[in-house]
């Protein structure tokens, strides 16, 4: 409650902000150093890096990383209170309560509540900005709106006498057929490696009607817990790719772009990459997953940008996390593929005009703004320690794939350790 | 001129003690708190080392980091011995394929391990296919729990034993002549001869290959955290990978702490055990 006020009151009070000109030369001559991983954000935002610099006269130097080796990149940074990075990317629904309390984020509140008229700020999604609110610390402007998203080959579907799947019991009988119809395809892949694999996994512990943690007790192995777990199990196990278990969305892209998988859960994000080459843009209906028995509840994240709390240059940062969050530039990236977590971006003619133009694109970007309005971000525990409670809901996961355990042994197992992060969050 | 010795040696002592003695001494006033990087730390005495006992994760990843040794080191030094004596036999094309066999071992572990990552994925990969073709079955390579370690230890040695092959290279050039000269006007036959001379006069060498890589192997990380990060589930997570997981993913430093001390004592205690194995086996 106390997030969602602090957002309303910074969004009214930048309404109010003063509209005089903004002087964007004020820290000419400084040098900022921004520390980002390889998201097609950075990609798509640094190709006008030149024009950032020509306005403001500040240095921008790039740090780049895989996402993981960023994270540690940061955590070294950060811990030892260094003032070499003073922007970083980060996702606040994974590591967001972890680094508010070690206090590694600059509030961004202030800088909300000074940006011109013109940055309207009231329009960043409200959902995205209360996730990164902690305590009344903005740790975060999002970047973008992303979520796993079902990609299905339409046409091999048609051939084989196949609907897409309306309730998620009913995809292993769609994943059977297809498998008997389509011997050589895979029939249904997801991400399986154990770090990554509870991106996804939550929409079907979520949508089986499960919930991660009720009143300071862990229930993942709730019924619907251990249902959502044998079916995510079962469905990779027989239908999915070889190998899946060391699976995330490289593998899952190539796979789907390849034309060898016919029902793909992966991320929303990766739709320009799964789109390369056009192979893909006339036999391809996305879609949520299937509701089951807790009906749809899509998952919905946006990475954001930071500013580090032992920042010397913090005002500087803040110029360019303006520039790159501002309506003109998200509306431009938006034309390359990165959903808006503006709505006025959203709603402009051009980016209406790109999305009207390939039918895909308006399937595409329909189905994140229906997540985006029934979704949560909680992809493993609502915990400080929320990256290791991944870690055992991974391996509970690995061990039912693999056929190690039953989801039921499985999941006890993961419990245990689960349980213990919640009692030692407090 | 005892004192001037002294302080001649002093900065190379002090440097020694600074960089080796520092870290590890940090290290275990580490293992020694708790710190998770959202508080100070807090002295928790052995708890960490305590709780390293009751944890499945450190004895699977004692259990994988043995068995990753133990498999990886005897290939490498039969595959290396095997290669060197090759070597040595065909002096015509000595200098041609040492340069060739050496490449595994100078390219970057990224690379190998991307590159071995793509060879051996169980849909696109060219092994599985070659597999095929041949008539036997696909297998899922790194990403079986059975066949994970043997898979890392295969590409491992396919790196290493060059390496291996040139150290012992070495070592028989530098076999004395007239051991061979003797046996040869008693007769002796090639195979005896290996068995007999060649091998047991190689041992210091060979020695010292294997404490060379066990270092190396028993603090192996870079080619599993590019391939499996330890999959799947803990199946190929070394002590090393789970050490640097808990510290630089799940920040519970202190724990990794004690994780990676351990890890440091049996290294140390290894290599002691074979340095004295080297030296009873000095000729």
């Amino acid at each position: 409650m106390l997030r969602f006020a602090t957002v309303a009151i910074v969004i009214a009070l930048s309404a109010q902000a003063h509209a005089a000109e903004f002087d964007w030369r004020k820290h000419e001559g400084e040098t900022i150093t921004l520390l980002k991983s390889n998201h097609p954000w950075p990609k798509a935002v640094l190709a006008y890096q030149d024009e950032f610099e020509k306005l403001t006269g500040i240095k921008l130097k790039l740090d780049t990383y895989q996402e993981q080796q960023m994270r540690q990149r940061l955590v070294t940074v950060l811990n030892s209170r260094s003032n070499e990075i003073d922007i970083y990317m980060s996702l606040p629904s994974r590591e967001g309560p972890q680094f508010a309390k070690a206090g590694w984020y600059a509030d961004l509140a202030p800088y909300l509540k000074s940006a011109p008229a013109e940055y309207e700020a009231g329009d960043l999604s409200k959902a995205l900005m209360g996730a990164a609110t902690f305590d009344g610390l903005v740790s975060t402007i999002p970047l973008n709106i992303e979520g796993p998203v079902m990609y299905y080959r339409t046409d091999v579907m048609k051939e084989c006498g196949v609907d897409v799947p309306d309730s998620l019991e009913a995809m292993v009988d769609a994943a059977k057929a297809l498998k008997e119809c389509k011997p050589d395809m895979v029939p249904f892949s997801s991400r399986g490696l154990k770090p990554a694999m509870p991106y996804t996994y939550s929409v079907f512990f979520h949508n089986m009607g499960g919930q991660y943690v009720t009143s300071g007790k862990s229930t993942f192995c709730s019924d619907a817990g251990v249902k959502a777990l044998s079916l995510y199990g079962d469905l990779l196990r027989d239908y999915g790719p070889p190998g899946v278990v060391n699976n995330s969305y490289t593998q899952i892209t190539a796979l789907y772009r390849a034309g060898r998988s016919i029902m793909s859960f992966g991320s929303s994000n990766e739709f320009g990459p799964v789109m390369e080459g056009g192979a893909r843009l006339n036999d391809t209906k996305i879609d949520l997953l299937p509701p089951g028995a807790g009906g749809s509840r899509p998952t919905v994240i946006g990475w954001g940008i930071a500013i580090s709390a032992f920042s010397d240059k913090k005002d500087a940062a803040w110029y360019f996390v303006q520039w790159a969050t501002s309506p003109e530039m998200q509306a431009r990236l938006a034309l390359k593929g990165l959903a808006p977590p503006r709505s006025n971006v959203a709603s402009t003619p051009e980016y209406k005009a790109w999305l009207e133009e390939v039918p895909l694109r308006k399937e595409w970007f329909d189905t994140i703004k229906r997540a985006a309005a029934t979704g949560n971000s909680n992809i493993g525990f609502p915990i400080v320690a929320n990256p290791q409670s991944r870690e055992y809901i991974g391996q509970a996961a690995n061990e039912t794939m693999l056929g190690e355990k039953s989801a039921a042994d499985a999941c006890k197992a993961a419990d245990v350790e689960l349980q213990r992060l919640v009692d030692a969050d407090g | 001129m005892r004192r001037g010795f002294l302080l001649l040696c002093a900065p190379a002592v002090l440097f020694t003690l600074v960089m080796i003695a520092f870290p590890f001494g940090y290290g275990f006033w580490m293992s020694l708190q708790k710190f998770d990087f959202t508080g100070a730390p807090q002295f928790i005495g052995s708890a960490n080392y305590l709780r390293l006992m009751d944890d499945p994760r450190f004895w699977t990843g004692m259990r994988v980091t043995i068995l990753l040794y133990v498999i990886s080191l005897v290939s490498q030094l039969i595959i290396g011995t095997y290669l060197a004596v090759l070597l040595h036999s065909s002096k015509g094309l000595r200098n041609l394929v040492r340069t060739v066999i050496i490449s595994p071992f100078i390219m970057p572990p990224v690379v190998v391990g991307m590159t071995w990552l793509v060879l051996l994925d169980p849909s696109i990969g060219a092994a599985n296919y070659v597999l095929t073709k041949v008539g036997l079955p696909p297998s899922e390579w790194l990403a079986s729990p059975q066949w994970v370690v043997p898979t890392i230890a295969m590409i491992d040695t396919w790196q290493w034993s060059p390496y291996i092959a040139l150290i012992v290279l070495g070592g028989l050039q530098s076999l004395p002549v007239s051991v061979y000269e003797a046996a040869q006007i008693d007769g002796a036959p090639r195979r005896a001869v290996f068995w007999r001379i060649t091998l047991p006069l190689l041992m210091p060498t060979i020695a010292t290959a294997a404490i060379l890589r066990s270092v190396d192997l028993l603090r192996f990380f870079d080619i599993i955290y590019i391939t499996t990060q330890g999959g799947p589930g803990n199946a190929s997570a070394t002590l090393n990978i789970y050490g640097f997981r808990m510290g630089f993913e799940f920040f519970e430093f202190g724990y990794a702490s004690a994780l990676v001390i351990t890890l440091s004592t049996v290294v140390l205690g290894s290599v002691l055990a074979l340095t004295r194995l080297r030296n009873a086996v000095t000729w």
